[in-house]
């Protein structure tokens, strides 16, 4: 080993899409000193946002993602609503179900990304497979069943954002004070009757079977999956009136370590007099903390696993009853390991498979939608719980409609501090004081920020140019190691 | 009696890029002019980027074709080349190579459809919408290749 101190830098992280960077200060003796997740690319979308009309807003800021646009699109929707004049209780009834299903449906198709084709390799194949095994191909190749239906339950969620929005990605349907267009009755059979393709039936039935592999490979894994990167921490959700997951239109319940309520179903209107956020030179992104509890104190975690730890009970059946167990498993406390974070996402996604049965049987889908008058305010805020978490998304329009300040705090942003704090415990856990940092110690610190997030941002690439790469560097600035798209 | 899509080869276009990228938007402009042209009658597909579901999607072809912009140099500024499966982990499962496709299809499906690359270089990447004069040249030389080609094996 080097008498000198080390940097390891892993830069980007892979199966995380979009582009982040890890770097851990090793002393003298190989101690971590410090170990952080820093986001390098910064999209500037609050402020090229500016001057557009406010119609526009869902139509653009859409483009941050492609992995989740809808959430941005109706978190965005839902804000430009109160601009035009027209809050959720006065949406059109039809028009608020076709934007609940697009929602669940993009949530059900993220939520099986995230499992089947990014986080599933690690609890197949363990953290220290070789990197070959650590892709959707090797799932592909030895347990064939569950990654035809992990695509199948993907493409399931893609065909009804594109029968809702006319496209999978970056479609519209939500217009200021309604929906782009009405749901027609020979679309939604396509997803109910299984003729043309596996139906809502069969995802609510391989949903099931999804919990219980997690539940069965937890009771044979649970040290490590109880363990790795677990630490206390706050958790954020919206709930509805009854204390039931809202995964779409809410209000913000927070909790501390011990359970004890730190923000108590607070309307998202007011949600800068509740949350700061602070600043750190070394990354782009903020972080969110509750302002009563100071930036140390008040950072929480979002997503699946906090969803679940604030909320007391699910409206469909089949996964209230695996909320019990999944609280029965931390008596009721909240749970924070980091890990559970897959089994609580497997819980919702058989939530949304429930969500969008109601919903695709519910005659009222099909009615027509009559767009609200316009009745113009100079400012709205929509809030959402997207697939990894609680998004904002804060507009104020002047006079003619032109949008002059935009506030957007997205999932990602929210879980900074926790995912900082999962990557410190993999360094101290796992690379402290190690004579050698194998690859597959590299690997644990991305499977600590896949728990929380898949998808950091994107960007499109032709063939021959994907400028990504993995640098390892001591101290002194010499390169230990350089790792490239598609290399090992 | 069959009638004349009965008689045609199943075959797939799918167009890679981003038409808000200049010259990224390549493959998306081919698929728009063969359409406008009505030089080809199959079916076609527009992509930001090739994902772990297009293998399901091309099992069920007999050919695909995926058409895309190239970034570096090509002799004639397009390329028809035979793709194969390959094997290999990519960096991302967000920016899937078409071999990884054709061989995530081969082991999921238990077969792959003929597939070949169409790429068309291009030299500008910044946003915007519209491409390059070369581009535009290039787009027009591939297509006309395409038409070929496409009376050739129909």
């Amino acid at each position: 080993m080097s008498n000198t101190s080390r940097k390891i830098i892993i830069d980007p992280v892979t199966r995380v899409e979009g582009h982040g960077r890890v770097t851990v200060q090793l002393d003298e003796q190989g101690k971590v000193g410090d170990a952080r997740f820093h986001i390098v690319e910064f999209r500037g979308f609050e402020r090229f946002i500016q001057g557009h009309p406010y119609w526009e807003a869902s139509l653009l800021v859409q483009r941050l993602c492609g992995i989740c646009p809808v959430s941005h699109h109706l978190a965005a929707a839902k804000a430009i609503d109160q601009v035009y004049g027209v809050d959720p209780k006065d949406l059109h009834p039809t028009a608020t179900k076709i934007r609940r299903l697009l929602h669940y449906a993009q949530v059900f198709q993220s939520h099986a990304l995230h499992f089947f084709y990014l986080a599933s390799p690690d609890l197949l194949f363990g953290l220290n497979a070789p990197v070959e095994k650590r892709f959707i191909g090797a799932v592909a190749l030895e347990h064939e069943d569950l990654a035809r239906k992990g695509i199948q339950m993907r493409q399931f969620g893609q065909e009804l954002i594109k029968a809702l929005a006319g496209k999978k990605i970056h479609g519209i349907c939500a217009i200021p004070g309604g929906v782009h267009k009405t749901f027609y009755p020979e679309e939604r059979d396509y997803f109910l009757d299984g003729s043309g393709k596996p139906s809502v039936d069969t995802m609510i039935e391989w949903s099931r079977e999804i919990v219980d592999f997690i539940k069965a490979y937890h009771d044979k894994n649970f040290k490590w999956l109880d363990s790795f990167a677990s630490y206390p921490s706050g958790h954020l959700g919206l709930v509805a009136g009854d204390g039931a997951l809202e995964l779409y239109d809410g209000r913000m319940r927070a909790i501390d370590s011990g359970g004890e309520i730190t923000l108590n179903d607070v309307h998202g209107d007011n949600y800068l007099k509740y949350f700061g956020e602070g600043v750190e030179k070394w990354s782009y992104m903020k972080f969110p903390f509750l302002r009563q509890l100071g930036r140390q104190e008040g950072w929480n975690r979002v997503g699946p696993l906090a969803r679940l730890n604030v909320c007391e009970r699910i409206s469909t059946p089949l996964a209230d009853a695996e909320l019990r167990e999944f609280k029965a498993y931390t008596n009721g406390r909240p749970n924070h390991h980091t890990m559970h974070s897959h089994w609580a996402r497997l819980i919702e996604l058989l939530h949304c498979a429930e969500l969008m049965r109601e919903l695709l049987n519910d005659p009222g889908i099909l009615d027509d939608v009559d767009r609200a008058k316009v009745n113009r305010r100079p400012e709205g805020i929509g809030i959402i719980e997207a697939p990894r978490g609680t998004l904002i998304h804060h507009y104020q329009v002047d006079e003619k409609g032109s949008i002059t300040k935009c506030n957007l705090i997205v999932s990602t942003t929210q879980n900074n501090e926790a995912m900082n704090r999962a990557v410190q415990w993999v360094a101290q856990n796992v690379l402290d004081q190690q004579q050698e940092i194998t690859e597959g110690m590299l690997n644990q610190v991305e499977v600590a920020i896949r728990a929380f997030d898949p998808c950091l941002s994107c960007a499109t690439h032709a063939m021959g140019k994907m400028p990504l790469q993995l640098t390892v560097f001591d101290a002194a600035g010499k390169v230990v190691a350089e790792y490239a798209k598609g290399s090992t | 009696m069959a009638n004349r899509h009965d008689l045609e080869p199943e075959i797939l276009l799918v167009g890679i890029g981003n038409s808000g990228r200049s010259d990224d938007g390549l493959g998306w402009a081919f698929l728009d002019r063969i359409q406008e042209e009505a030089a080809f009658d199959g079916q076609v597909e527009y992509r930001y980027q090739l994902q772990v579901e297009d293998a399901a999607l091309i099992s069920a072809v007999k050919h695909v074709i995926f058409v895309d912009s190239y970034s570096g140099e090509l002799p004639d500024g397009f390329q028809l080349a035979r793709c194969e499966p390959l094997r290999e982990r990519p960096f991302t499962t967000h920016v899937l190579p078409p071999g990884v496709v054709l061989s995530l299809c081969r082991d999921l499906y238990g077969r792959a459809p003929r597939a070949d690359t169409l790429l068309i270089q291009g030299t500008c990447w910044d946003l915007g919408i519209g491409m390059s004069p070369a581009a535009e040249r290039r787009l027009e030389n591939a297509l006309r290749f395409f038409e070929s080609h496409w009376r050739g094996i129909r």
